[in-house]
């Protein structure tokens, strides 16, 4: 569907951002073999870039629609659906707080073979739960933003958030 | 257990139905799929050359069409339709009284269609159609205050004109067999047949894959003024069947309709086609194999149409036309977006407590879904030979076959509710590979 709102369009460009990594990541992990995922140059690579985005973005997008949008839905009669979105970051978070570290070492190349499965398995787990929470936004949190705000508060909320 | 006390405080402004709603639908669908080639065997020896009349045939044909083709379509519309088209549910209660007055209607009809007892015939017919107005009143509400997704809520009214006609028809059949026609029979066919399958059904099924193709693909927005061009080109073709159907130029006008129809259809395809290639997620399994299946059996439908109006001297024409269009199209593209989208809404209403809530691919079943698609395109091969050789036997291998399958899909309907109380450990499936 096409957004008429910049903070619907920023969003969904960021999503389709983190997706394409995403699925560079998954690709990555099905093409290595179990022992040769520590010294595959892509896997460790795409770690470096897969850390930057669970230190950096995922809680400068997550935290942006806590106190932006989320709020808006909840007052606009929709707060299930933001309760929902919101229980998803919480899961995302606690998960990426759990492969940060794993991410971070595999990129400097200081990852042994169990910690390599581990983080295998909770990579895969990022992707299945990235998409379902994507999805969910896509279809009931970005086109909602069309009624959620005016044309002055998108352009102001859509500056400050690529200011941030 | 947050959710579950802001979804109770929202009240009803909430987009979001309880899980009981839409799941109590599609469990409804499960045994009714079932019970649909378990009539199909009961009715194997009429089958090939069956025309219409009363018998297991028959009651096999209102299984797959009432009993899970419109069941699921309600199910996944009460719940899609609140979120697609920005409303909030206008009724809460609403869905319950639809599924209590329509589903015990539904098994009323069948067994009336089955055993030739009228009166169980008319009775499941009126509640059938009680639960149908019912339902055409929440998507009528709906639509009328619809906000976003233009695509969706054109189809919609198309879907809901037609639910109109289908009423009337449906009715007037039902209660020619108590003495009582509101239509002429062959008046009442010529319209009950398009305007339920292609007219109700078929517009659903098109507007909704227009948002759920591009969401599980993840592919970008899809074309909205192709989407209309398609939705206004279907609509014009199920106007000139209708018209066709009051004995006005019926041969020409039920060939340009064809020819309309498949515009939209080769419109709609070619829209489909593209989201799937720029989605960003490609490997989407076997329930997308089906979907495309089902497209490729939709355009099979209309060659059989042109067929019967061209009077093609092809034996168990008209038969082959309505396993392509409801058990071909219609039921495969349902059963193979409803592999996605039950583990989907499953993941919605996790049962608290859990340390994180489940992932669609956690509550999915991969082993009988494969058994289901294997049995279900088996029995569609077996179907399309056995009417065109008029093969009782075939026909009775294709309903076991089949009956395997649904079992199977009906396995995996129970995993899923069962996956949601009991969370397995995180193993995603390969099939939710993105790019």
């Amino acid at each position: 569907m096409a957004f008429l709102r910049q903070v619907s369009r920023a969003l969904d460009d960021e999503h389709r951002t983190n997706l394409e990594l995403l699925g560079r990541i998954e690709q990555a992990f099905a093409r290595a073999s179990q022992a040769g995922m520590a010294t595959d140059p892509d896997l460790v690579r795409l770690a470096g870039s897969f850390s930057r985005q669970l230190e950096q973005d995922i809680g400068r997008h997550f935290d942006f629609e806590e106190r932006e949008l989320f709020p808006r839905m909840a007052e606009a009669g929709d707060g299930d659906m933001a309760t929902l979105l919101g229980e998803e970051h919480d899961a995302i978070r606690e998960l990426a707080a759990e492969l940060l570290p794993l991410a971070r070492a595999a990129a400097k190349g200081g990852l042994a073979i169990d910690g390599w499965d581990t983080f295998r398995r909770s990579s895969l787990e990022m992707v299945d739960r990235q998409v379902a929470h994507i999805q969910k936004e896509t279809m009931a949190l970005l086109p909602m933003l069309d009624d959620l705000l005016d044309e002055e508060t998108d352009r102001n909320l859509a500056f400050a958030y690529v200011s941030d | 257990m947050k959710r579950h006390m802001h979804t109770f405080l929202s009240g009803a402004k909430s987009r979001l139905l309880p899980a009981s709603v839409p799941f109590r639908f599609f469990g409804a669908a499960c045994v009714y799929h079932v019970l649909a080639w378990v009539a199909l065997f009961a009715g194997a020896d009429q089958f090939p050359h069956f025309s219409g009349g009363l018998g297991w045939p028959l009651a096999a044909l209102h299984l797959i069409t009432l009993g899970v083709l419109t069941m699921t379509a309600m199910g996944a519309s009460l719940q899609l339709l609140p979120v697609a088209t920005r409303q909030p549910v206008f009724a809460l209660r609403a869905p319950a009284v639809i599924w209590w007055i329509y589903t015990p209607g539904v098994a009323a009809l069948a067994l009336g269609m089955g055993t030739g007892q009228t009166l169980l015939l008319t009775g499941g017919a009126t509640s059938v159609v009680a639960g149908l107005a019912v339902y055409g009143a929440l998507l009528a509400h709906n639509l009328y205050g619809a906000r976003g997704m233009p695509n969706v809520i054109a189809h919609g009214w198309v879907a809901l004109a037609s639910l109109a006609v289908l009423l009337v028809t449906a009715l007037s059949l039902a209660y020619s067999y108590g003495g009582v026609p509101i239509l002429t029979r062959p008046l009442a066919l010529a319209l009950h047949v398009p305007f339920a399958a292609y007219g109700f059904m078929g517009m659903l099924v098109l507007g909704f894959s227009c948002v759920l193709v591009p969401m599980f693909a993840l592919s970008p927005a899809i074309d909205e003024r192709s989407v209309l061009v398609s939705c206004i080109f279907a609509a014009i073709a199920l106007l000139g069947v209708g018209v066709a159907a009051f004995g006005i130029a019926p041969a020409r006008l039920r060939i340009a309709a064809l020819v309309v129809g498949s515009v939209a259809v080769v419109v709609h395809l070619r829209l489909m086609r593209h989201a799937l290639a720029t989605g960003l997620r490609r490997s989407l399994g076997g329930s997308f194999m089906l979907v495309r299946i089902a497209w490729g059996l939709l355009v099979a439908s209309l060659l059989a149409a042109l067929g019967i109006v061209l009077e093609l001297p092809m034996a168990g024409l008209p038969t082959l036309f309505g396993m392509l269009l409801v058990a071909g199209w219609l039921l495969t593209i349902l059963v193979g977006l409803l592999q996605r989208i039950l583990p989907f809404l499953a993941s919605m209403h996790a049962i608290p407590g859990s340390r994180r809530p489940p992932t669609p691919s956690t509550l999915t079943a991969p082993r009988p879904l494969a058994i289901h698609f294997y049995c279900h395109l088996a029995a569609l091969c077996c179907l399309a030979v056995a009417t065109m050789t008029d093969s009782p036997n075939l026909t009775r291998t294709a309903a076991v076959t089949g009956l395997a399958g649904a079992l199977a899909f009906a396995a995996f309907f129970a995993l899923v509710l069962w996956r949601r109380r009991h969370p397995v450990a995180m193993t995603p499936v390969r099939t939710t590979s993105v790019a």
